[in-house]
């Protein structure tokens, strides 16, 4: 699995990082970045949990090998 | 007993994080999903920016989708619910629970007559025929001066409308303070805004649209087009009779419980504080929280860590991004921590420094986790 952050959306409220912090960091400009290029199966979850809260839909779950 | 069986109510962002935390706590039974929506779980957050002024459409605002295994039912409403025989009514039949997770949000308040076509944004329905409207609109009255109105109100800035915004109070004071609801007022006037703070309600002109407001001073405020956003109204008519406590939105407590082997959260609640007070706080992190408080305690009870607010809400609008965490309408003049309002950048604290129980951030990078350790050691790190 890999995440696709796009980083011109993001607006820095972290609540990505609050909900997985071993996937999602922020700089220091508050913009997301990511701990994984491809996450790690026992975190999984977490990143897609992380994903799904973000208020502005600036995070992507995309299952490598799978069609896009 | 253990909980086999959840059924979620709603299908925003409240729901998908109790589907969220239900995988988080490795929850293998059934999850069903009901929502009266057409579309799978999108955030409303970009609506009223975005996705109004045409640079976003409603495909960038959906948020990733649920796992295969939930069962997602889309365009289905619950109608009841019978606590006693654990089941929901929908349209296409019952549907039987031993954990039920209730977040079914609100709706846009209206001001109006029923033969009044009311423009309001709450669903990206509300939001295509607004922003149809704004393309054919060259003047546009907000009434409302809340986050949302107030978005509305620089969107349409922003695409070239003549705008006013007319509130019972100087707009966003109740929610900012004065000194930043001042600050971004004087941005928002600066930027072509008309502000008009009337004593007294207003009345909704015209029929079916709505043509304009008129004051309590008989004053008449005309435009093309007409928002409503004057707050919003928790869904809750399909629970009349179920016996959950409703109250301005669904009576929740400490866990978010509402019944044994229910509970809510998001928009649709109010949280008792135990000393009789009912506190709502309809805003993305707190639905998120709740959602995570919630399932904790349908699954674990009272062992459950309790629902503990992060106070998180932002807003942006006029080219101000506003962050702000802890109590909301801080009182008098804050300390500065960094920069300053009027160069355009400013770090916030109330009433002091050493003991904030407010920070704002205006249009200035701080993450939101940094604002929630400046508050108030005591209620930012209490035990969990
Ligand atoms: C335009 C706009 C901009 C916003 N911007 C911000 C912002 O910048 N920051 C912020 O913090 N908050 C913002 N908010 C508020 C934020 O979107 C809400 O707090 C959040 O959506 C609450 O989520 P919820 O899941 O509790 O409720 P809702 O989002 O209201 O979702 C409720 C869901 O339940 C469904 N439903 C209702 N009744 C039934 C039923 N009987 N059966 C089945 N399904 C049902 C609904 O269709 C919906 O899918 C904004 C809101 C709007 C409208
Ligand atoms: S939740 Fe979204 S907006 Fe917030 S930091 Fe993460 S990616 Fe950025």
């Amino acid at each position: 699995m890999r995440i696709v952050a796009d980083q011109d959306r993001c607006e820095g409220h972290g609540l990505c990082a609050d909900t997985a912090p071993e996937v999602y960091d922020l700089d220091d400009d508050a913009i997301v970045v990511l701990r994984h290029e491809v996450v790690p199966p026992e975190l999984e979850r977490k990143a897609e949990a992380g994903a799904r809260v973000c208020p502005v839909a600036a995070l992507r779950v995309e299952q490598i090998g799978a069609e896009p | 007993m253990s909980v086999r069986d959840v059924v979620v109510v709603g299908g925003s962002i409240a729901a998908l994080t109790a589907v969220e935390m239900l995988r988080m706590e490795d929850f293998d039974g059934r999850i069903t999903v009901l929502s009266d929506e057409d579309v799978p779980p999108y955030t409303r957050v970009p609506l009223s920016k975005g996705v109004l002024t045409g640079t976003e459409s409603i495909d960038d605002v959906v948020l990733a989708p649920l796992a295969d295994d939930v069962d997602l039912r889309l365009q289905t409403s619950a109608t009841a619910l019978d606590i006693d025989t654990r089941t929901v009514h929908t349209p296409s039949g019952p549907v039987r629970y031993d954990g039920l997770v209730i977040a079914t949000g609100g709706r846009a308040r209206r001001l109006g007559r029923p033969d009044q076509v009311e423009r309001v944004l709450r669903s990206h329905g509300d939001c295509a025929r607004l922003r149809d409207d704004l393309a054919a609109a060259s003047s546009v009255l907000v009434v409302g001066g809340g986050f949302l109105g107030m978005e509305i109100a620089s969107t349409a800035r922003t695409l070239g409308r003549e705008v006013t915004v007319v509130d019972l109070a100087p707009p966003l004071d109740r929610l900012l303070g004065a000194a930043v609801g001042g600050h971004v007022r004087s941005v928002a006037t600066q930027a072509g805004v008309r502000i008009v703070v009337t004593d007294g309600g207003v009345r909704l002109l015209g029929a079916p649209v709505p043509t304009g407001v008129e004051l309590v001073d008989g004053t008449r405020l005309e435009a093309d087009l007409v928002v409503s956003a004057v707050g919003d109204v928790p869904n809750v008519e399909w629970l009349a009779g179920s016996g959950v406590q409703l109250h301005g939105g669904i009576v929740v407590d400490s866990h978010c419980r509402v019944a044994p082997d229910v509970v809510a959260a998001g928009d649709v609640t109010v949280i008792s504080e135990g000393d009789g007070q009912l506190t709502r706080s309809p805003h993305w992190t707190n639905a998120v929280d709740q959602a995570r408080a919630a399932v904790r305690a349908l699954l674990h009870g009272d062992s459950a860590a309790p629902y503990r607010p992060s106070q998180y809400c932002w807003t942006e609008q006029f080219g101000l991004d506003v962050k702000m965490v802890g109590d909301l309408d801080p009182q008098g003049e804050p300390t500065v921590l960094d920069g300053s309002l009027d160069e355009g950048s400013a770090l916030l604290a109330w009433p002091d420094a050493t003991a904030p129980r407010t920070v704002i951030a205006v249009n200035h990078r701080t993450p939101p986790a940094k604002l929630k350790r400046l508050l108030k050691p005591a209620a930012a790190a209490a035990p969990a």
